[in-house]
């Protein structure tokens, strides 16, 4: 009995093996890729729009919003830029019924919206570009 | 200290990832290389304990012998099975020897899948045998007639040499002895013994020995003269003769005088047969001597060495005249020599010899047969009718008198064969009733310092004569 | 990286089953001596890997992928220790256990202290020490001379020089216009490593001998800018390895047993050739769990389990393993090309040869493609020094994934 349990097992084991393989395999090729699937297919997200290589500091291509994001120099923030010209609590976008909204926290150099400077609150729609320190991004919604 | 990799950096980090991929990838080539390619042979090799840990889980089949009687079985010792061999020396060069520590030699070692019943691998085999793995082999029936396998040997006790009898028109060993022998009972104790001894008893003479055949190979011999049309031709014997600067002579320089085929070969006549080979030319007497199986190989249960007949375009007349009376480069084995005679005795048609009549299931079911098979129709049947009567009055009243049997006519031939040792190898090839032919023998008796018609002809003549009366 | 945590499920869920019926099967096979403490330890390990593996995702914005990657090779190698000797599967288990608690203090650790290119000499003179000890309290245990025995603990200290000397290479590299002011500065480093190729060649170690060479030559070969002193280092290395071949007869020994083991069989070739069988016998996909014979190979569960691997579980899981290594091993590179603080950089570096180069050449070794020298698999192997000195490896390369800030505030 054991005989044909193990027998059946053997192949399984190999079956599982490789779909691991197989599946980290292509995490890391998305991952290169910088998309994030989940984040891509139903939420909104920035995309950096500067060049990547031009910046002096880590910035990513992509960040995907939820429901509550705080952008800053500090760590604890969810959005790490470290940007001399951005404040350690920079700004911060939320969403509430479906809109998203930026938030500046009063900070040294100012966020911009499609070039004007963000002095409370203000709604962000599809493909508005946003200015914080050195980096520039487009607000992407496909909701 | 905070500085990103420069490109050169990159570059040969990359090159020394490639360097380590390279040597993953090459362990993948070549695991997968090793399995396809060298698993088989690898898993073969005798040190694989794996192949004895399957076998020893399995009932060995029995070896019985043409009458039912059991040769060699195996019994159970604890968690394993012990071989157990009935008759310890007396077939130690048929059924051979099973150990770890040897190997496996003759039948076991021939039909160890057989015996073990293991199929060949394939995926769904080894499926069953993991759900149902095999428990009980199958046996094997051999063709030897054990009551006189037991006389063969106890004829050859003391001396070196070999036996073959054989039914000369199915092609069955009655019984096939070889001395000296060893027990494969005992192979623990006796393993160094055995393989120091210069006799060299773990050789099968009978299949694996090559000796020179002496004037026994005037058969073959004779054959290719009556093909040429030469039989009738008279020849006159001076006694002795220089051919290309060799010297040439009957035993005892006897002078034949004026002789043909026939008168030759009863009275044995060298001079005759040396002449009348050179006559016909090298390329006749080879052609001959390879449709009786010389210069090839012998298809049979247990491993056969090809007899040689000299086949070089640059052999001189001297040895071309040796060849033709069976001296010189002339070798054969003394189950080639059983055949030859087998083959005279039926009609010209020569018969596979076979030692394993039949394979049986441990339910008693019979799975294979092997059966009559002629394999090379060697010469025409007026020739072998012609031969027949020469030999029938070689033993009535020629070199091989001590052959005769009463009330029986039986066709023989001697060989007394000259070897470097200086002792004469002593040879007699025969069957009998010459009419309606039963048995069929070979006798070589190495290095016996006597004649063929003395030494071999007597125990021949006792071979057949058991055989016609204990053998239906 | 918020959602992004879901796609991790798939190949996490995956160990998870695989751990489960792997474990399952082994408590059949085992099923009359089973005993209430190995269900207890191996589910609480099946749990304490989720967990982790979990975990990290939180606590590591790094690489996500090397600690499955590893929880997958241990998880194939305890199961193959656990089937061919129940009481070593479950000292595994414990050593994997400590492993991965070690992994999270070393991540901690190595995060929170800085500093670590400042500590050249640190490294070395520690190095030496251990060499040492090894040397005067050493026991001969298979034929090198690599253990140390405290009561009823032995390690082996060349698993821990090994981290060490990564880290002596990385702090020279950081600093090496400053080791370059100084006289003969540029000789400092080959100096050491040969001084401790000598001390394992005295062990008789020759599988260690070619790791520290690999990794050094690789390492030496990034980020040595005097490009004549790689060449010197590599016709050095030339001469010696034919110079050992005829001077030494236990290198000629190995080299002739590589190139013919058949020959033999009978003694130094025994080992090797059983694992050719153990191979050979198994196929593409293995006899099964406890179906084969892989107790014929002398020393199965540590040098020898890739071949017991093969025999039971078939070359495909073979391949698996070889492609999990390989897969380790980029992800490590790539941690490196990321990294942006040179130490890190060449740290993450070292480890990541050294776990390719470990596992090729005892991969290589079992298969006879390349000369055997006794060493282990990390991760799958069984052994305690081996396991923890990789996770402790494993949680420096993690701590490298992460983009660090260290000058600031």
């Amino acid at each position: 009995m054991f005989n044909i349990i193990s027998l059946i097992f053997k192949y399984i084991f190999i079956f599982i093996i490789y779909v691991f393989i197989l599946s980290i395999i292509r995490l890391i090729y998305l991952d290169i890729k910088g998309i994030y699937p989940v984040a891509v297919n139903n939420g909104a997200y920035l995309k950096l729009i500067n060049r990547k290589e031009t910046l002096p500091f880590k910035v990513k291509e992509y960040y995907p919003l939820s429901d509550k994001v705080e952008l800053g120099r500090a760590n604890n923030n969810q959005i790490v830029i470290k940007d001399p010209y951005i404040s350690k609590k920079h700004l911060r976008i939320v969403k509430d019924e479906g809109k998203y909204y930026l938030e500046d926290f009063n900070s040294a150099n100012g966020t911009f919206i499609n070039g004007s400077r963000v002095m409370d609150v203000v709604h962000l729609k599809n493909g508005d570009r946003i200015s914080v320190g050195q980096v520039e991004f487009l607000f992407v919604n496909k909701e | 200290m905070k500085n990103n990799s420069t490109n050169k950096e990159i570059r040969r980090m990359v090159i020394v990832l490639v360097v380590i991929c390279i040597l993953f990838v090459s362990l993948v080539v070549y695991l997968t290389y090793f399995q396809v390619f060298k698993a088989e042979t690898v898993k073969m090799n005798s040190y694989n304990k794996r192949l004895w840990i399957n076998e020893e889980k399995i009932l060995r089949g029995s070896i019985i012998d043409r009458n039912g009687k059991i040769l060699a079985y195996s019994e159970k010792d604890g968690e394993t099975y012990r071989r157990v061999y009935n008759y310890g020396n007396l077939y130690g060069h048929i059924i051979g020897y099973s150990y770890r520590e040897y190997g496996k030699a003759g039948l076991e070692l021939k039909y160890n899948n057989e015996l073990l019943n293991i199929s060949k691998s394939t995926t769904w085999n080894e499926l069953k045998n993991i759900v149902a793995p095999t428990t009980e082999g199958n046996s094997l029936k051999l063709t030897i007639d054990h009551h006189l396998q037991e006389y063969s040997r106890s004829l050859l006790k003391g001396k070196k040499g070999a036996i073959v009898a054989m039914n000369p028109t199915t092609g069955e060993i009655y019984s096939m002895v070889s001395m000296p022998d060893f027990n494969p009972s005992n192979l623990r104790e006796t393993w160094s013994a055995i393989v120091e001894d210069e006799n060299s008893p773990l050789l099968n003479r009978a299949t694996a020995g090559l000796y020179q055949p002496g004037s026994t190979f005037k058969v073959v011999t004779a054959i290719a003269i009556m093909e040429a049309g030469k039989a009738g031709e008279q020849y006159n014997c001076v006694g002795s003769k220089t051919i290309n600067g060799a010297s040439f002579s009957c035993y005892n320089k006897t002078a034949h005088g004026n002789i043909d085929l026939r008168k030759a070969l009863v009275k044995s006549c060298n001079l005759y047969f040396a002449e009348k080979g050179v006559e016909i030319g090298l390329e006749k007497l080879e052609e001959v001597a390879e449709r009786l199986y010389m210069n090839k190989a012998i298809p049979f249960d247990l491993p056969v060495t090809k007899s040689s007949f000299p086949n070089r375009i640059t052999l001189d007349k001297a040895n071309i005249a040796a060849a033709s009376m069976g001296q010189g480069e002339v070798l054969i084995s003394p189950l080639n020599m059983a055949m030859i005679a087998s083959t005279i005795a039926n009609n010209g048609q020569m018969v596979k010899p076979i030692l394993v009549k039949e394979i049986i299931s441990p339910e008693g079911k019979v799975l294979e047969v092997n059966n009559t098979e002629i394999i090379s129709s060697s010469t025409d049947v007026f020739t072998a009718n012609e031969i027949k009567n020469m030999m029938v009055e070689v033993v009535l009243r020629g070199t091989g008198r001590n052959a005769r049997i009463g009330g029986v006519k039986v066709a023989g031939k001697t060989g007394t064969a000259e070897n470097h040792t200086g002792k004469d190898h002593a040879w007699f090839i025969g069957f009998a009733p010459a009419d309606e032919p039963k048995i069929a023998v070979a006798v070589v008796l190495e290095e016996e310092g006597s004649s063929g018609g003395l030494a071999a002809a007597p125990i021949a003549r006792k071979i057949i004569l058991e055989a016609l009366n204990t053998i239906d | 990286m918020f959602g992004s945590r879901i796609n991790y499920r798939i190949p996490r869920n995956l160990l998870f089953i695989f751990e489960l019926l792997a474990l399952l099967l082994m408590f059949l096979y085992y099923k009359d001596t089973l005993n209430r403490i190995t269900v207890v330890y191996s589910l609480t390990l099946i749990l304490l890997v989720y967990i982790s593996n979990f975990l990290l995702l939180k606590i590591s914005s790094g690489d996500n992928y090397i600690f499955l990657i590893v929880t997958m090779l241990v998880s194939i190698g305890v199961i193959m220790i656990y089937r061919i000797d129940p009481e070593l599967g479950l000292k595994q288990i414990l050593w994997i256990g400590l492993g991965i608690i070690l992994f999270f203090i070393t991540f901690i650790l190595f995060k929170k202290i800085k500093g670590w290119e400042n500590w050249f000499l640190l490294y070395g003179i520690s190095s030496v020490l251990l060499f040492l000890l090894t040397l005067l309290f050493g026991k001969n245990i298979k034929g090198a001379t690599n253990w140390i025995v405290i009561g009823p603990f032995s390690m082996q200290p060349s698993e821990i020089i090994k981290i060490l000397t990564i880290f002596l290479i990385a702090a020279y590299y950081t600093n090496y216009d400053k080791f370059r002011e100084m006289k003969f500065g540029n000789y400092y480093l080959l100096g050491i490593i040969y001084v401790f190729v000598l001390f394992l060649f005295l062990q008789k170690d020759l599988g260690s001998v070619l790791i520290f060479l690999s990794v050094f030559i690789a390492l030496q070969y990034v980020y040595e800018e005097d490009r004549k002193l790689v060449l010197i280092n590599l016709s050095i290395l030339v001469v010696c390895a034919i110079a050992g071949y005829f001077v030494f007869p236990h290198v000629r020994s190995r080299v002739h047993t590589w190139l013919d083991p058949w020959k033999y069989i009978d003694t130094r070739g025994y080992q090797i050739t059983q694992s050719l069988f153990a191979i050979a016998e198994g196929g593409f996909f293995g006899t099964g769990l406890g179906l084969g014979y892989p107790d014929f190979i002398p020393e199965v569960h540590t040098d020898f389990i890739f071949p017991a691997i093969c025999e039971e579980m078939g070359i495909f899981t073979g391949i698996g393993i070889i492609m999990l290594f390989l897969i380790l091993v980029y992800r490590g590179f790539k941690i490196a090309i990321n990294q942006r603080y040179k130490f890190y950089r060449i740290v993450a570096l070292g480890i990541s040869i050294l776990f390719g180069i470990q596992s090729f050449i005892i991969f290589g070794g079992v298969l006879n493609m390349i000369p055997l020298t006794g060493i282990t698999i990390p991760f799958v192997s069984y052994g305690g020094s081996s396991m923890l000195s990789s996770f402790i490896a494993l949680g420096i390369l993690q701590v490298a994934s992460e983009e660090l800030d260290l000058d600031e505030e």
